[in-house]
C-alpha cells in the first residue's frame, strides 16, 4: 500500500481530547488525525485508552477536554447518530447486534434513513447489500444463531452502511481464523482505495504492520508517537507500547531441584469433544496444552475441575480419584479452574475487588462468624502488591478493571487458598496487556514453586514456550505430541499443531 | 418473534373460544346480547392498560403505577364530569383527566430516565403518592360521573361497544407499527439491547420516555372506562398493577424487554374479563377467578421461555459462540 499523499482530506481529527472516569484517566491530552484513504492503526495494551479514544471519535462517550472533527465538521460532544451523519462508520469490538432480530432487521436498524427502502423490500435488500461487500451470511438468519466470526463481518457491513467517509475497526479479527483475517483485509483495503479513511485498532501487531500506512502508539491514556508503518518492527512496536524492551518476558525455570512426583494422573478420560486423553503431571510443573482452537483442550480441563462432566475415564489427585462430578468436589481436593470467560465465570463483576479477592476464604477472615475488616484488608492489600493490581482503591468494581488486572484478581484466590495442589488455567492472559502478562506468568511459576502442579491451556505458542515445562499437543480431542521442556521453543509448538502428526489425526 | 411470537395468540383465541363454548352449551344467560356486551365493556379498562402496559414491558420497564392512576383519574373525573355540566366543561374535564395521566407519565419517565431509578422503584413510588392524593381527594366513594358522558362511552350497536371496535383497530395498527416499520423494530431494538440500539444511531432516550409516558396516558383512558363503570368517584379500584402486566405476558410480552403484541395483550384481557364473566354463572366464587389468573400466568411463563430455555441449556455446555475454526468442528468419534 502506498501512502497517501498530505494532500488528501483529513477525515478524522481529534486535538488535544482528554477523558476521566472517576479517579483513573483514560486519556490524556491525544491528538489523532486520519486522511481518507490511509490505514491509520492505533495499537497500545490493554487500559491504554484505545477504546476511550474510539468511544470519544464516535460519539458514545463525550471528551472531557479537546476537539474533535469528522470531515471538516467540528464538535464537542454528540450522539453516535451524529458521528453517523457527519459520515462516521465503526465497527465495535463488542458488536452492536440485536441477537434477537434477524440479519436483514440488524441492517435495516443501521442503514440511516435516506438509503433505507421500503420494509416491503427489506429482505432483498438485506441480501444484495451482504452480496455488495463480499459476506457470504443468510438475510433471514437470527444474528444469535451466526458464529462469532460471521457476527464480525457483519458489524462491519454495518458500519460500512452509513457510507462513512472515515471507519473505525475496533479489534476486528478477535474472533477470526487466518482465512476470514485475509478476507477482512481485502474488504478494508478495497475500502480505502475508493477513498475511506480506516483507523484500525488491534492487538496483532503483524496484522498491522501488513496493514497499515501509519501506526500510533498509546501507553496509559498518552500518546507515545506516530510512524510510518513501513520502516517499524513488531520489537519496536511492543518497546513503545510498554515503555521497556521485550527481554525477559518470561519468569525462570527453576524446577532442576525438584523431586519428581506425579499429582495429577489421568487415563483414558473422555468427555465432550475430548478423549481418551492420558496425562500425568507433576508437583510443582506446568504443564502447558497447546493446539489449534477448539480441539478440546478447554473440554479437558473443564472436566478436570468438575465444570463439565466426563464421559468415561479415570483421573487421580494426589493418590486420590478425583471427584470431578461437580466443581464442588474438584475444589475439595484443591482443585481449582481459571476459567477462560473471567467475567462470566470467575469474577463478580459489579462487586470490588475487595469481596472478589476475599470471597473463598471469608471464614478464615471471620473468626466470631463476623467478618474482621482489618484483616480482610491487609490480606487484600499484600496480595493486591505480591500480583501487582493496578487499581483506583480496592473498592473498586473489578468490571472497572483492565482485563489484566481483572486476571490478577481472580489468580488471588488460589493464593490465598492454602490447600491448592493443582490450577488449571484457560488462557489465562486472554485479553491481557503484555505488562501484566509477565506479573501473571510470574504468579504461575511462583504457585509451581511451592509445589502446585499447573495445566495451561493457552492459543499463543510462546507463552506456551516461554512459560511451560511441558506441552501437549491436542488434535481433535487427543493428544497428538508431546514436547519436553527442552525442546520447547514458539516454532516447534507451531510445527506440532499444524504439522504431519495433527494432520494424520484428521485423515 | 417469528413463528414462536404466534404462539400466545393461537393458544388465547383457543381458550376464548374454548372458555366460550363450553359456557354457551351449560349457561342460557352466557350468550346474550346484555351479557356479551357486558363483558366486553368490562373488558374495556383492562385492555387500555394493558396496552399502555405493553409499551412499558417492550422497552424493558414496568409501570405498577398504573393502578393508582386509573383510581386516581376515577377521582379527578368526579370533579371534572359532574352531572349537570356543559359540553364544554366536560370537554376540558376529559382533557384534565389525560392530563393527569401526561403529567404521571413525564413525572415516571423523568424518575426512570433522567434520575435513571430502576423502573419498578420509581412507578412503586409514583403508585403510592397517588394513592394518597386519590384517598385525599376522595375518602369514600362520593361525587357522580355525568350519566351523558358514561352512556357516550358505552355506545354500543347490538352487543358490541363501538369503543371496543376502536381498540380491536388500534391494537392491528400497533402490531402492524410494531413488526412492520423500523420505528417500530427501533422501539424493540432498545428492549433487546439498549445499548447496541443506541450503537446503532436509535434515540434510546426518548424512546423510553415517551414509552413510559403512553402507558400512562393509555392507563388515564382506561380511568374513562374505569369511571363508566363504577360511576362514582371511588378511591378504591381494582389492582390493575398486576392483572395488566398478567395480560401483557399472556399476551406474549417478554419481562424482560423486546417482545410482545398488542392483538395478544388484548386477547389476554379479554380472556382474563371472560373468566371473571363466567365464574359468577356457574355459582363459583369469584376468588377461583384471581387463583386461575395466577396459574395461567406461571404457566405461560414456563410455556413461552421453554424454547429459549431449552435452547440455553442445550448450547450452555458446548460453549454457545466459540469460534468454529477450520477443524474442531466435531470431536474424534
Amino acid at each position: 500500500m502506498s501512502s497517501p499523499g498530505p494532500e488528501t482530506p483529513v477525515v478524522l481529527s481529534l486535538r488535544g481530547v482528554s477523558k476521566a472516569f472517576g479517579a483513573v484517566q483514560a486519556v490524556r491530552d491525544v491528538s489523532f488525525d486520519c486522511r481518507g484513504g490511509e490505514i491509520h492503526a492505533l495499537v497500545g495494551e490493554n487500559g491504554s485508552g484505545k477504546s476511550t479514544l474510539l468511544g470519544m471519535a464516535s460519539g458514545f462517550l463525550a471528551p472531557d477536554d479537546g476537539e474533535l472533527e469528522i470531515d471538516g465538521h467540528r464538535r464537542r460532544r454528540g450522539s453516535p447518530a451524529e458521528g453517523r451523519r457527519l459520515g462516521l462508520g465503526i465497527a465495535y469490538q463488542t458488536y452492536s447486534h440485536l441477537l434477537d432480530l434477524s440479519v436483514a432487521e440488524n441492517l435495516y436498524l443501521a442503514v440511516p434513513a435516506k438509503d433505507r427502502p421500503p420494509f416491503a423490500r427489506m429482505a432483498k435488500w438485506a441480501a444484495a447489500t451482504l452480496a455488495e461487500y463480499g459476506v457470504d451470511l443468510d438475510a433471514s438468519a437470527r444474528v444469535g444463531a451466526l458464529s462469532l466470526a460471521q457476527r464480525q463481518f457483519l458489524e462491519v457491513v454495518k458500519a460500512l452502511l452509513p457510507r462513512p467517509k472515515v471507519l473505525l475497526l475496533d479489534e476486528p479479527t478477535t474472533a477470526l481464523g487466518p482465512q476470514e483475517v485475509q478476507q477482512l483485509h481485502a474488504l478494508v483495503h478495497e475500502r480505502s482505495r475508493a477513498g475511506v479513511g480506516i483507523v484500525y485498532v488491534s492487538h496483532r501487531l503483524p496484522e498491522v504492520l501488513e496493514i497499515a500506512d501509519r501506526i500510533s502508539v498509546l501507553r496509559d491514556g498518552v500518546k507515545q508517537g506516530t510512524f510510518a508503518a513501513a520502516g517499524m518492527t513488531e520489537d519496536a512496536l511492543v518497546a513503545h507500547m510498554i515503555g521497556r524492551p521485550l527481554q525477559q518476558a518470561f519468569p525462570q525455570r527453576d524446577g532442576d531441584g525438584r523431586v519428581p512426583e506425579v499429582l495429577l494422573d489421568v487415563t483414558g478420560l473422555r468427555g465432550d469433544r475430548f478423549g481418551p486423553v492420558d496425562l500425568k503431571v507433576e508437583k510443582g510443573e506446568i504443564l502447558g496444552v497447546a493446539g489449534a482452537e477448539g480441539n478440546g483442550q478447554a473440554q479437558l480441563l473443564r472436566a478436570l475441575a468438575g465444570v463439565e462432566r466426563a464421559s468415561a475415564g479415570r483421573a487421580a489427585c494426589d493418590g486420590a480419584s478425583l471427584d470431578a462430578r461437580s466443581p464442588l468436589g474438584a475444589l475439595r481436593q484443591g482443585v481449582v479452574l481459571l476459567s477462560g470467560d473471567r467475567m462470566q465465570e470467575s469474577l463478580f463483576p459489579v462487586l470490588s475487588v475487595r469481596s472478589n479477592t476475599t470471597i473463598q476464604v471469608l471464614r478464615r477472615l471471620a473468626p466470631m462468624g463476623f467478618l474482621n475488616r482489618r484483616r480482610e484488608r491487609r490480606t487484600v492489600d499484600d496480595m493486591a502488591g505480591r500480583l501487582r493490581i493496578r487499581m483506583a482503591s480496592v473498592e473498586q468494581p473489578v468490571q472497572s478493571l483492565s482485563g489484566g488486572n481483572q486476571q490478577k484478581v481472580s489468580l488471588t484466590r488460589p493464593f490465598l487458598r492454602g490447600d491448592v495442589k493443582l490450577i488449571l488455567a484457560d488462557e489465562p492472559t486472554q485479553g491481557v496487556d503484555v505488562g501484566a502478562r509477565f506479573d501473571i506468568y510470574e504468579a504461575l511459576r511462583a504457585k509451581a514453586d511451592e509445589g502446585v502442579a499447573l495445566v495451561v491451556k493457552s492459543s499463543d505458542p510462546l507463552e506456551l514456550a516461554g512459560l511451560c515445562d511441558r506441552v501437549v499437543v491436542m488434535s481433535r480431542g487427543v493428544i497428538v505430541d508431546e514436547i519436553p521442556g527442552h525442546e520447547l521453543g514458539e516454532q516447534r509448538i507451531v510445527e506440532a499443531i499444524v504439522g504431519g502428526r495433527a494432520a494424520k489425526v484428521e485423515a | 418473534m417469528r413463528s414462536r411470537g404466534w404462539i400466545p395468540l393461537v393458544l388465547l383465541a383457543a381458550l376464548i373460544v374454548a372458555v366460550g363454548a363450553f359456557t354457551a352449551v351449560r349457561q342460557d344467560a352466557f350468550l346474550t346480547q346484555y351479557n356479551i356486551n357486558n363483558l366486553l365493556l368490562a373488558t374495556m379498562p383492562l385492555a387500555l392498560v394493558a396496552i399502555g402496559q405493553t409499551n412499558a414491558l417492550l422497552v424493558g420497564g414496568f409501570d405498577v403505577s398504573v393502578a393508582a392512576l386509573i383510581t386516581m383519574c376515577v377521582v379527578t373525573a368526579s370533579f371534572t364530569l359532574k352531572p349537570d355540566e356543559t359540553t364544554l366543561s366536560l370537554f376540558l374535564g376529559a382533557i384534565a383527566i389525560v392530563g393527569v395521566g401526561a403529567a404521571t407519565g413525564v413525572f415516571n419517565a423523568t424518575l426512570i430516565r433522567i434520575l435513571r431509578l430502576p423502573s419498578i422503584i420509581a412507578t412503586l413510588g409514583t403508585l403510592s403518592i397517588l394513592e394518597g392524593a386519590s384517598l385525599l381527594l376522595r375518602n369514600a366513594p362520593e361525587g357522580e360521573i355525568n350519566s351523558s358522558v358514561i352512556d357516550a362511552l358505552n355506545t354500543s350497536i347490538g352487543f358490541m361497544p363501538v369503543a371496543f371496535v376502536g381498540v380491536v383497530l388500534l391494537v392491528v395498527l400497533a402490531d402492524l407499527w410494531l413488526y412492520r416499520t423500523r420505528t417500530g423494530m427501533a422501539v424493540r431494538a432498545v428492549g433487546l439491547d439498549e445499548t447496541s440500539g443506541r450503537r446503532l444511531g436509535i434515540s434510546t432516550g426518548v424512546v423510553i420516555f415517551l414509552a413510559f409516558v403512553v402507558c400512562s396516558v393509555m392507563a388515564s383512558i382506561a380511568g374513562f372506562y374505569s369511571a363508566a363503570e363504577v360511576q362514582i368517584g371511588s378511591p378504591i379500584i381494582g389492582d390493575y398493577a398486576l392483572t395488566s402486566i398478567a395480560a401483557a405476558v399472556l399476551g406474549g410480552a417478554s419481562l424482560a424487554g423486546g417482545r410482545g403484541s398488542f392483538v395478544g395483550t388484548l386477547l389476554a384481557a379479554l380472556f382474563l374479563s371472560l373468566i371473571n364473566n363466567v365464574l359468577p354463572l356457574f355459582q363459583q366464587p369469584a376468588e377461583y377467578a384471581q387463583m386461575t389468573i395466577g396459574v395461567l400466568i406461571l404457566l405461560a411463563l414456563v410455556l413461552y421461555q421453554a424454547p429459549e430455555l431449552i435452547g440455553r441449556l442445550r448450547t450452555g455446555w458446548r460453549g454457545v459462540g466459540r469460534l468454529p475454526t477450520g477443524e474442531g468442528e466435531a470431536p474424534a468419534a
